[in-house]
């Protein structure tokens, strides 16, 4: 497969702005077009080809060798293609996008798919706050679309998602699914601090009891087809889901009642009935 | 010193109608042929364009404590309109709430040059004018609110006009302001028990006060102080089904003294509910073209994003409760209060597009455009740099027609299809600053005779006039070139028009006994210093 | 001589009524002050003796020479502080960051910008404190400690306060404080509930639960009885006017923005009841203000970022602790603010890093690790200006006494004035008709 390949010269605190790293652009690039490429290293414009060798052109394929923690919006807004970064990620990484696939090998920052319409994003790593999130301000934050992130996901995860599945493999920080608007969240190891704060709709799946606010309220013990669909697919994805959370019961609590108190967080409650 | 030569001038306060003329600008005003030096004189040649006076916006919120609480609560209105600064502006952000150098920029890009913030709370006007401060290139005057002043309330209720006046002339004194604005007369203090007034007889809790009356004491107080600009009324009611009654109440009240009625498009529906919200414009329109003492500006609809913010405080909870969007509500301790929702303007609602045909309605069933003036009361009804929109909904009916079969069906239940009128260059030139101008009192300005301020617009003469009044080639202030194909091109800081009117000293010791027992500051902390403002204009009163 | 209605700027209350007895360049005296003012206004020495650079003392020009070279090579640089100081210089301030293309932020940012942020999710109704004062018959004080924080906010604006509608002060009101434990203020108040640390969230959101009769199965939430919330929800319903005066009890403790949320739709929810405003109780004398000027210069309230060459906004990604913390920024400029002392220390850390600029008239650690100090003139006592009280009404700061040092705002003119010749600015011309 044609790609095209950024390594990175050599690693900086600075922010750099990098919206110009987005498959839709790369396309129709030579590579001397992509090395001319605007990037914005604190407040001064650059060149792409600053900051990285580049290898290859005409591809919505691209890799990204090399640590770029600092580097920012990248993939945003992309509707194609493929990014894979072997390292770490800085933050709105693929905020706003629309399709297509990023595959993170290490953490990510802030923001990671933030207000995203489609496409998916994988992270081996952790990630930072408020993925898949509204920006401030904002009615709503992801509105389709799947991320899925293998280690921890830090506060907020979720606020005002419209539509599309969030996942978290280990722990997450507070207010999970805050404000959610629809929409699936699983979150495979621990739950923060007031899940589903405000949820209008849309479903919190939790595998640990959380502490759960006083606005939602047991409904009921049940087994959802739904659930078993969306597990097997991510264990299709290669993520370590327990057979017995397949096929286990879990406990529906609906809420948040202070909004239209039709979101519900299930809570695996083991194979029992 | 310079010449503009050979442009099509409309100039309506003269009866000049596209005939070619030429303009001479000398130390920043008009002046006559023989008062310059023909042999050093800047020609610029203006053949093929259309000139104008610079516009005059009589109704805008661009500066303030309430526009600021609207900018602060929007970031998602902002972030989709980022402006960068050039070696010449500063940078900003846009769109519904921009910030005050953007607002500027933009006003100035339509080829406006005055706009008068309409909304100024007494006990943060000085926050309006420092923000004022920051607003380049236009110049700019501030209405007062008073409806609801509890000093005012408490007077009327003694039936003391003398003193009335007397503090009306201090407070505008003390907040440099420009005219007198009243909302929603009374129902802003009812609404500091969580209320409003229903109509013009309602009482005022605790003054036992009625709009009528307030209203009636602001007409009186503004024609005996001889005010450039009459009162600057917000009619109770706005926004409400059935609302058009009151309106219609409140024009009769005036008599046959001079009141401008603000954005009228919001106090012109029949209907018992919001679902069937429908038109009352023609109503109005003829009480209008049959008294000479009123004029409105409009309050056009335009579809899409906009802030709504009004010192009409009930009404902003009832649009909050209506469409669940954020809310800010400010009450100002014993003056007046505000409120800011954010608001989608939707083509295919029903209530929308009815909205949007009203306003169109009144523009043109109103006959006499010298008392029908064009705002989107911004950004309240759609930002302001739509304007060329409007006008080329009222200059070209094809495109009215087009857009009214675009948006809901509703807005055929008025009777905007069935009407031909088109606006001419020359009406809009009324509509958009001589009539302005005239309303406000400002003699040097809407026009292009000798004396005036050389505030001057220049547009390509083209048949899409939104294109031709977004695209000025030229735009003048004081006589400096300031706009040039699009791009601002000179820093310079437009004036603060302000009035001065005499008041006795005794009311002076009056007001101190209400700041002692009312206010949270001292009265001597209270006046916005003249030398606070960086260039001023006072304007004679009539 | 006697100078009247002096505006105090020590903290957000901007008492407007001082008396100062000022004897030729000195203040000798302060009337109807706090504890607080009369210790601002009475050992207000500017210790500094000379502008430095690197430690050694040189003249006012070299220091604005090295600022402006550090500033304008910068790729990163921060503007940070600006609570303590004018209108006029914050408006240079922020004059002067648009030109660099720097971020700038206030101590808003670990004060109330989470009070920011909530606003920006779900609006805000609030008052100004006259209406406090002529009006509230109910008082809730919320993580905040007025009685030692805004000494005279009592008296002046709140629980004692005779107005309109309360001509009897402080027997027309129900004063109530929640906090995490007992403080000067809860021993003035007709209920105090002592409430869990970090427990706020739920205790909010129960009471918004309670006022819609939802049916609340505990027994008690983060500490507090649930009857005592029931108690208190109804007494807010029933409330003529009703103000939750809220501190950084609220916005500094675990949920922050979520925690002011949770107050402010509490007091939107209470408008269908009765009428209910809510107050953030402002620290510094002047953060209102650069607040204000932030939003309507770049449409948003602190943590603003021009590196594109226009106004970005986010939390967390612009905002000093944390750009410090990330080691993003590489030079600083501190107005009136002392970071270096109240920043976590590993934020505070970079600062020593960095070429550092300081202006300030005090010899704080900030100035002592700075490359560069430039002393300036006191706001509200040697330089003049305007401030933003806490709930907006802008109030002017008098000169009472002459200083060596000039205002902060001349500094700035010229560090702009000079960076403009850096960046390759043309002189400002005078205006002339160019039609070329």
């Amino acid at each position: 497969m044609d790609k095209v390949i950024l390594r990175l010269k050599e690693r900086s605190n600075i922010p750099v702005e990098a919206e110009a790293i987005c498959p839709d652009l790369f396309l129709t690039k030579s590579q001397q077009e992509i090395e001319e490429l605007a990037l914005y290293y604190g407040n001064k414009g650059r060149r792409l080809g600053d900051f990285f060798q580049v290898q290859g052109e005409r591809s919505d394929n691209i890799v990204i060798e090399g640590e770029i923690p600092n580097f920012k919006k990248i993939g945003q807004g992309m509707s194609r293609g493929n990014i894979h970064i072997q390292g770490d990620v800085g933050m709105h990484l693929g905020a706003l996008m629309k399709g297509g696939r990023i595959l993170v090998e290490g953490n990510v920052s802030d923001w990671l798919g933030a207000e995203m319409e489609g496409g998916s994003i994988r992270v081996k790593g952790n990630a930072g706050h408020l993925v898949g999130a509204a920006y401030r301000g904002s009615s709503r934050g992801m509105r389709g679309g799947e991320i899925i992130v293998e280690g921890d996901g830090g506060s907020e995860v979720g606020e005002l998602m419209r539509r599309g599945l969030i996942v978290i493999g280990g722990r997450a920080g507070d207010f999970v699914g805050a404000f959610l608007i629809a929409g699936t969240i699983v979150v495979l190891g621990p739950v923060g601090l007031r899940p589903g704060a405000g949820m209008k709709r849309g479903t919190i799946v939790a595998f640990q009891e959380p502490d759960l606010l006083p606005t939602f309220h047991y409904n009921c013990l049940c087994q959802l087809s739904f659930l078993r669909i969306y597990l097997h697919h991510l264990r299709e994805e290669d993520l370590n889901i327990p057979q017995e959370y397949l096929g286990g019961f879990y406990k529906r609590y609906n809420g948040d009642t202070l909004e239209l108190g039709k979101g519900e967080i299930l809570v695996w409650a083991g194979q029992v009935a | 010193m310079f010449r503009i030569s050979g442009g099509e001038v409309y100039d309506p306060l003269h009866g000049i109608n596209g005939e070619k003329r030429d303009i001479y600008v000398r130390d920043g005003k008009i002046v006559a042929p023989e008062d310059v030096d023909q042999k050093h004189l800047e020609v610029i040649d203006a053949s093929g364009l259309v000139v104008m006076a610079g516009g005059v916006d009589i109704h805008s919120h661009i500066a303030g404590s309430k526009v600021n609480i609207g900018r602060k609560i929007r970031p998602e209105d902002h972030r989709r309109d980022p402006v960068p600064r050039s070696q010449v502006t500063r940078s900003g952000v846009g769109y519904t709430v921009g910030t005050t150098f953007v607002n500027a920029y933009r006003y100035a890009r339509l080829g406006y040059t005055t706009i008068m913030e309409a909304a100024v709370p007494p006990l943060k006007a000085r926050h309006t004018h420092e923000e004022l401060m920051d607003t380049p290139l236009i110049d700019k005057g501030c209405l007062i609110l008073m409806g609801n002043n509890n000093f005012i309330l408490r007077h009327i209720g003694s039936g003391d006009y003398d003193k009335i006046r007397n503090f009306v002339s201090w407070l505008l004194h003390a907040c440099k302001g420009y005219g007198i604005k009243a909302v929603n007369p009374g129902g802003i203090e009812n609404w500091k028990w969580g209320k409003n007034v229903a109509g013009l007889d309602d009482l005022v809790m605790g003054y036992g006060v009625t709009p009528r009356q307030i209203i009636t004491t602001l007409i009186r107080v503004n024609e005996e102080l001889g005010l450039p600009h009459p009162l600057h009324l917000h009619c109770n009611n706005l926004g409400l089904p059935g609302n058009y009654q009151t309106t219609l109440e409140t024009m009769k009240v005036a008599g046959q003294s001079r009141l401008h009625l603000t954005h009228l498009q919001f106090h012109s529906y029949g209907g018992e509910s919001m679902r069937n919200l429908s038109s009352q414009a023609p109503v109005l329109a003829e009480y209008i073209n049959e008294h000479e003492n009123l004029s409105i500006d409009v309050g056009q609809i335009i579809f899409g994003e906009v802030t709504t913010m009004t010192a009409d405080g009930p009404w902003q909870y009832t649009l909050y409760q209506l469409s669940h969007n954020k809310w800010a509500n400010s009450d100002v301790e014993y003056e007046t209060g505000a409120g800011i929702v954010p608001f989608l303007f939707k083509r295919d609602n029903p209530i929308h597009a009815t909205q949007w045909a009203i306003g169109l309605e009144l523009f043109l069933l109103i006959q006499d455009p010298w008392r029908v003036i064009l705002t989107t009361d911004h950004p309240n009804a759609g930002p302001f740099f739509f304007y060329p929109q409007i006008i080329k909904l009222l200059m070209d009916k094809k495109y009215r027609d087009e857009m009214l079969a675009s948006v809901h069906e509703r807005a055929s239940c008025t009777l905007l299809s069935q009407i031909d009128r088109e606006y001419s260059l020359y009406e809009i030139a009324i509509i958009t600053r001589a009539g302005p101008a005239r309303r406000l009192g400002l003699r040097h300005k809407g026009h292009l005779g000798v004396g005036a301020d050389a505030d001057i617009a220049i547009y390509p003469k083209e048949v899409d006039a939104e294109w031709m009044f977004s695209n000025p080639r030229y735009v003048f202030k004081d006589g400096l070139l300031v706009v040039k194909d699009g791009q601002i091109v000179t820093d310079y800081m437009g004036r603060s028009l302000l009035v001065e009117t005499a008041w006795e000293e005794s009311i002076a010791e009056e007001i101190g006994k209400e700041f002692d027992r009312f206010y949270s500051i001292s009265l001597e902390n209270y006046p916005v210093e003249l030398d606070y403002l960086p260039r001023y204009e006072v304007i004679p009163c009539r | 001589m006697r100078v009247t209605s002096v505006v105090c700027p020590f903290c957000g209350a901007l008492c407007d009524d001082i008396e100062i007895e000022v004897e030729g360049d000195v203040i000798k005296g302060v009337k109807r002050g706090c504890a607080l003012s009369k210790s601002f206004f009475l050992s207000h020495a500017e210790d500094l003796s000379h502008p430095l650079v690197e430690g050694l003392e040189v003249e006012l020009e070299e220091a604005v020479e090295e600022a402006t070279r550090i500033l304008a090579r910068a790729d990163y640089p921060l503007i940070y502080g600006l609570s303590c100081t004018t209108i006029e210089a914050q408006r240079k301030a922020m004059e002067l960051a648009d030109l660099l293309g720097a971020n700038i932020d206030s101590t808003s940012s670990i004060c109330h910008g989470p009070t920011g942020i909530a606003m920006q999710m779900v609006g805000v109704a609030t008052c100004t404190l006259g209406e406090i004062k002529n009006r509230a018959d109910l008082l809730v004080f919320w993580g905040c400690n007025p009685a030692e924080s805004h000494p005279r906010h009592f008296s002046r604006y709140s629980a004692l306060a005779k107005g309109l509608l309360t001509p009897r002060g402080r027997k027309d009101r129900t004063v109530v404080v929640v906090d995490v434990r007992p403080s000067a203020s809860s021993h003035t108040a007709d209920i105090f509930l002592q409430i869990n640390p970090n427990g706020d969230f739920e205790c909010l959101w129960v009471l918004r639960a309670l006022l819609e009769g939802e049916k609340v199965d505990l027994e008690e939430v983060s500490g507090i009885a649930v009857e005592e919330l029931r108690e208190l929800s109804e007494r807010m319903k029933g409330a003529r006017f009703g103000v939750l005066l809220f501190g950084m009890g609220l916005t500094m403790t675990r949920g922050r923005h979520l925690n002011v949320l949770a107050a402010l739709t509490l007091t939107r929810d209470l408008n269908q009841f009765s009428k209910f405003a809510a107050v953030p109780m402002r620290g510094h004398g002047n953060v209102s203000g650069i607040d204000a000027l932030s939003a309507w210069q770049t449409g948003y309230p602190f943590g603003v970022n021009f590196s594109r060459g226009y106004p970005q906004y986010n939390p967390g990604e612009f905002t000093t602790v944390d750009i410090l913390a990330r080691k993003e920024v590489d030079a600083a400029l501190i107005i009136a603010s002392d970071p270096y002392a109240n920043l976590p220390r590993r934020a505070a850390q970079r600062l020593e890093e960095i070429p550092t600029i300081v202006m300030d008239p005090k010899r704080s650690k900030t100035a002592q690790i700075a490359r560069v100090v430039i002393p300036t003139a006191i706001s509200g006592i040697s330089a003049e200006g305007t401030a933003y009280r806490m709930d907006d009404v802008p109030l002017r700061l008098k000169r009472l006494i002459s200083s060596p040092y000039p205002p902060d705002h001349e500094v700035l003119d010229e560090i702009i004035r000079r960076v403009k010749k850096c960046l390759g600015y043309q002189e400002e011309r005078s205006m002339t008709l160019s039609m070329a």
